[in-house]
């Protein structure tokens, strides 16, 4: 930690190497002891937000821009650290925007993604988590990523779009790998081809949706209006892109994270599994604490402001360190200790103020499914230290690519995965899941 | 009801604990309501919380306090008459 001229307290931060992961805990103590804001010169210069408090403040402030300026005419590229070189062209959907433009595309998803609107959805996650397990309960063996939290994440957001389930796997990949693989991996043509073929589909599924509208996220960002006019389609891109991004790769995250340290804490697992009554939600909060899946996001100062006592400049970058936030002493006791009934657990992973995760019930409910239903028909798993593969760098997301396990065999329950999505379609279809919670209250009935 | 019934109510009422949840701040984080699901409803639409009703019952009062410590936005408030 150094002091200058320009009264700028610095810290040399990149969230992009390797290092920071292995350093996590030792970085974020020496921030949160002597600089809870600092000012790092990597990637052309942009603060760091650990503290609580100050992040708190800042995720608050109204200086402090989502906004995304895709002509390069102004300091504002959005909320990645650096701007990715695949998002130019497309801004990412409302998270790349300010109010009250943010506002109009919010109040669009809501009345899908409400806690209500979620609940209904229940026995449709809890099928589809049913049919993952079943494909490898009698084998004894599963990889808890490849074979579980890949894919019940990815057919319920398909689902809540209007986009047929069986295409989860087109979807899928393109998404995770994108996230984990460096623009200068030898992987990269691969993994950028996929994307290509997920963003045809992407636009193939929303001509057709517009010619024949059906329910879904789709169908509501392509008839919403701003000023009379339908939203362009660039925008509803990113939204698309935006929706799948985040309902793909968080929970599949989070979900690894908890199922990998479970099976490192076979004590607590016996206990979550039999309190899970008062336990589960308590519990699941600290897991997002602990693993906080999507570690911070990026912003621009709009204005020169005083935050804390620091001076910030208009067009200055900004990053929030939510996963930082979550470890401040001042907030949680213990913060570096994973305590299932932890209290006051005011934790940040799904950020705070008006940009929170639209995906929170989302998550939490597919999570919960994933969770108990290893729970109960895999208690004694055991997951493999060997096989497990994290990302090599968690700058974007806190993810696992493998997390392979073995457990007692048990019987199969019903149909395998692709049968099942085959019927959870004719329900999704008859149904009408993915209407609104304004058009309907019902909960999904499998049959 | 008697003069001291009558006074014992007012005396109830003037230390009550009530709750409160800022509109302006509240995100639809949910926490409250998982806390304390017997105190706080949460709107269909868009997950907002307010209180059930602005008095706290007594044996709700450790699930509130709960809640308010829990808010990631800080969003609940808590009077307490002395």
């Amino acid at each position: 930690v150094t002091s200058t001229d320009d009264n700028k307290t610095r810290y040399h931060f990149d969230r992009h190497t390797p290092e920071y992961r292995s350093q996590f805990e030792k970085i974020t103590q020496e921030m949160h002891r002597r600089c809870p804001v600092a000012w790092t010169d990597t990637y052309d210069g942009h603060w760091v937000a650990a503290g609580s408090k100050e992040v708190f403040e800042l995720a608050r402030c109204p200086a402090v821009s989502n906004h995304h300026d895709l002509t390069g005419q102004t300091p504002f590229t959005g909320i990645t650290i650096p701007t990715a070189k695949r998002s130019s062209g497309v801004r990412g959907g409302m998270l790349e925007m300010d109010d009250p433009e943010h506002r109009t595309y919010r109040n669009v998803l809501n009345p899908y993604l409400s806690p209500a609107a979620v609940k209904r959805w229940e026995p449709f996650i809890d099928e589809t988590v049913r049919a993952c397990l079943d494909e490898k309960i009698k084998t004894g063996r599963i990889d808890f990523v490849d074979d579980l939290a890949n894919i019940v994440p990815a057919v319920l957001t398909l689902a809540m779009l209007g986009i047929p389930l069986k295409k989860w796997a087109i979807y899928s990949e393109p998404t995770h790998a994108s996230v984990y693989t460096p623009e200068d991996s030898p992987d990269i043509e691969r993994v950028l081809a996929m994307h290509r073929e997920m963003g045809l589909d992407l636009l193939n599924t929303m001509v057709d949706i517009r010619e024949n509208p059906r329910p879904g996220l789709m169908n509501a960002l392509l008839q919403m209006t701003i000023d009379d006019a339908p939203a362009p389609d660039l925008e509803i891109l990113g939204m698309l892109g935006l929706i799948i991004g985040g309902g793909f790769d968080t929970t599949t995250a989070l979900t690894a994270h908890s199922l990998e340290w479970l099976s490192e804490h076979p004590d607590q697992r016996e206990i979550l599994s039999a309190k899970r009554d008062t336990l589960l939600d308590p519990a699941t909060e600290e897991f997002l604490r602990f693993f906080t899946p999507a570690p911070g996001d990026g912003r621009t100062f709009s204005e020169n402001v005083e935050v804390e006592g620091m001076q910030f400049k208009y067009g200055e970058r900004l990053w929030i360190s939510w996963a930082m936030a979550n470890r401040d002493p001042a907030v949680f006791h213990d913060p570096y200790e994973l305590i299932m009934d932890r209290k006051g657990n005011r934790h940040f992973s799904f950020g705070i103020g008006v940009h929170r995760c639209i995906g929170s019930n989302v998550a939490r409910t597919v999570f919960k499914s994933m969770l108990t239903v290893v729970l109960d028909r895999m208690p004694d798993f055991r997951c493999d230290p060997e096989g497990a593969v994290h990302y090599e760098t968690i700058g974007v997301i806190q993810g696992m690519r493998h997390l392979p396990a073995t457990f007692t065999p048990g019987p199969r329950l019903g149909a395998g995965l692709d049968e099942t999505l085959d019927n959870l379609q004719r329900i999704c279809d008859e149904q009408e899941l993915a209407r609104p919670i304004t058009e309907r209250k019902e909960a999904a009935v499998i049959h | 009801l008697s003069r001291g019934d009558i006074d014992e109510r007012l005396r109830e009422e003037q230390q009550a604990v009530k709750v409160r949840v800022d509109g302006e701040r509240c995100q639809g984080h949910t926490l409250c309501k998982m806390i304390a699901p017997d105190s706080f409803e949460l709107d269909d639409i868009d997950g907002t919380s307010s209180p059930v009703s602005e008095v706290i019952p007594a044996d709700q009062e450790d699930l509130v306090r709960e809640a308010v410590h829990s808010c990631p936005e800080q969003a609940i408030s808590i009077e307490e008459t002395p």
